[in-house]
């Protein structure tokens, strides 16, 4: 009986060809742009944990704490974290490493070109807490940070700006006029995510910086720690023993506040997600309003279908159509009609946001979702626009309908 | 007593309008419809007998009385059952022929099987068997707009046979004909009559009339001649 009535109602749909076309248009329009905005927000939210990978994962920042004073938060009080600081935190469970940075920026002198660029005085271990990966040469050691090398490892934008075409190994930059030797490149990260470029970066070991480009009288302080977690679960745990063992080696009192501060990546990654997802949702539910005008077409062509065939339904009845059957055709033909454009409509969604992906160069995922919206999409706007016009065939007096002109 | 395939007794069609007021189309009619009769229902319009025709197809109930189709009282049944009676035990053929335009003869022929559930190439087969019988032979997979108003109306018949139904009602089938094809088409009920074939035929034309065995005249909702057709006149 369904491959009958799927057979009926498909040779009627397929009677009114332009007219079919035309309200399955309304559909294919709707679905697709459903398609390509929920293509869409997925490729920020995807561009947006890329970022966040590319700046490190399972990370904890340990910054100096914001500065309160009369109730007014000012900016970040002086560095607190010391190197010892760091070393110890290395020695605590589920912690992978930590490191700490000395940030300064100078003018990067080579040959005629300059530069301006942001120096990282830091550990060999901040190569892996911030996910930088070797491109040519290699990284300075622990005995070079020890003794104070005067060695660099330059980001692609450094290598481009001051070296060109040249090979940067070996050669010597100048930094405040002070020689440093590159002994390494960095693989490109691209901009993080308030769009600062992070491969304009040398980085150096923390003690050079120190020795060479920033004194200070308390030369043990890092600007800034991280500490890299085995894993995510184990982020909260972490920063709780992290917080106490630094109060402890700060030596505070129960009632004092801490003079650091420490921010999960996690969650600030989730933030950003969250963030994402209401993106694509609120773009999903903007280009559903085609998807409901869509549906009203159906709706509109179905009753002047029911209206126009109102005889051929007299003539079934009288044939002996019992009333659930006419009701069922008619729905059916509503739902083939969703069913097909809700087809082609994710068939060139997924094409138009492919091509956008490539004019862009960004890479837009195929997502399942695409196949679920548009199967729920057919049956649900078949079925509410079917209804009406279904039922009001199902009620039709045959007497009546086999005497309509 | 088996051979009786219509019989009705005391029936009555009242239509209640707005206001209140009520108007009596049939006023207790009763006849019977022996097997392999042929029978004409004349009468002017607006005597009652299209009501009368809708109420022995299966279409409508009566206000009252009884109507047995076959020994079954149809007054009292539910419009599902209506539905399945129509469509196992009535064949109809209409005035203005309501073929489907867009379905071939043979779709059109075996529609009635359809709603019994039977498979498509056993109405298939079916459908070319009674074109065949009613002279369209290899016309099955034509459409209904590649042919005549005779051949649509032989089309009908064959279709209002597939069911091998115990009656078959026509409502003015020569309406839209003209002489020479009215003609051929009352020929072929005739013809189906003497197979053994019971049909009811609706008409005012008193030619058509001729090809009766039976006259029944409806004249203000009452029965005002019923008996062999040669012995009536107008």
């Amino acid at each position: 009986m369904i491959y009958q009535i799927l057979r009926e109602a498909w040779i009627s749909v397929s009677a009114y060809k332009m007219r079919s076309f035309l309200t399955m248009l309304g559909i294919v329009i709707g679905v697709a742009a459903v398609v390509l905005m929920v293509a869409a927000g997925q490729t920020v939210q995807n561009e947006i944990t890329k970022t966040f990978d590319s700046m490190g994962t399972n990370l904890i920042i340990v910054a100096p704490a914001e500065t309160v004073s009369g109730g007014v938060r000012g900016g970040r009080a002086r560095p607190s974290v010391t190197f010892d600081d760091v070393e110890a935190l290395k020695t605590l469970p589920d912690v992978e490493t930590a490191s700490y940075v000395i940030n300064t920026a100078a003018q990067a002198v080579f040959g005629a070109n300059n530069y301006g660029v942001s120096i990282y005085g830091t550990t060999p271990e901040y190569l892996q807490v911030g996910n930088w990966e070797i491109e040519s040469g290699m990284a300075f050691s622990d005995k070079d940070l020890k003794s104070g090398k005067p060695y660099a490892i330059i980001g692609q934008t450094v290598v481009d700006e001051l070296f060109g075409l040249q090979n940067p190994l070996g050669k010597t930059l100048r930094l405040r006029g002070k020689p440093f030797t590159v002994i390494g490149t960095l693989k490109a990260k691209g901009d993080n995510l308030m769009g600062s470029d992070q491969d304009n970066i040398v980085m150096m070991p923390a003690t050079t910086v120190r020795q060479r480009l920033k004194g200070s009288h308390r030369p043990q302080y890092a600007d800034i720690a991280f500490i890299k977690v085995t894993t995510e679960d184990k982020m909260e745990s972490v920063s709780n023993r992290a917080e106490f063992l630094l109060r402890q080696r700060h030596r505070l009192k129960e009632s004092a506040p801490s003079d650091f501060s420490l921010h999960l990546m996690t969650e600030m990654v989730e933030k950003v997600r969250q963030i994402g997802f209401i993106l694509s949702v609120l773009l999903a539910a903007i280009a559903s309003i085609s998807l409901v005008v869509g549906s009203i077409g159906i709706m509109n062509m179905m009753l002047v279908s029911v209206t126009e065939r109102t005889r051929e339904i007299g003539t079934r009845k009288a044939l002996g159509a019992p009333n659930k059957w006419i009701m069922l055709q008619f729905l059916a033909e509503a739902i083939l009609i969703s069913f097909i454009g809700s087809f082609f409509g994710m068939v060139l969604g997924v094409v138009l946001s492919q091509i956008g992906g490539a004019i862009y160069e960004i890479q837009v995922p195929i997502s399942i979702w695409s196949v679920i919206i548009s199967a729920s999409v057919a049956i649900v706007v078949g079925i509410l626009s079917g209804m009406m016009p279904a039922r009001k065939a199902m009620k039709l007096d045959p007497i009546e309908a086999l005497r309509y002109q | 007593m088996t051979d009786i395939v219509i019989r009705i007794e005391d029936l009555c069609k009242t239509y209640f309008m707005e206001g209140g007021t009520k108007q009596d189309v049939l006023k207790h009619i009763q006849f019977q419809i022996k097997k392999n009769e042929f029978v004409a229902i004349m009468g002017h319009s607006g005597s009652g007998k299209s009501t009368l025709m809708n109420i022995l197809g299966c279409l409508d109930r009566p206000t009252s009385g009884h109507y047995y189709l076959e020994g079954q009282d149809i007054a009292k049944a539910s419009d599902a059952e209506l539905a399945r009676i129509r469509g196992k035990r009535i064949g109809f053929v209409f005035q203005n022929f309501n073929l489907m335009m867009k379905r071939t003869l043979a779709d059109n022929v075996s529609l009635p099987l359809m709603y019994q559930g039977v498979g498509q190439n056993e109405r298939y087969q079916k459908a070319v068997e009674l074109l065949e019988k009613v002279g369209l032979k290899g016309y099955e997979d034509r459409l209904p707009t590649q042919i005549s108003g005779g051949m649509q109306q032989r089309v009908a018949i064959a279709r209002s046979l597939i069911n091998n139904p115990a009656i078959i009602f026509a409502d003015e089938p020569t309406g839209n004909l003209d002489t020479r094809t009215s003609v051929e088409i009352m020929n072929l009920f005739k013809e189906l009559n003497s197979q053994g074939i019971t049909i009811v035929l609706v008409t005012h034309e008193e030619d058509i009339a001729d090809f009766a065995k039976r006259l029944i005249v409806i004249m203000d909702g009452q029965i005002s001649y019923d008996g062999q057709r040669e012995k009536y006149k107008s």
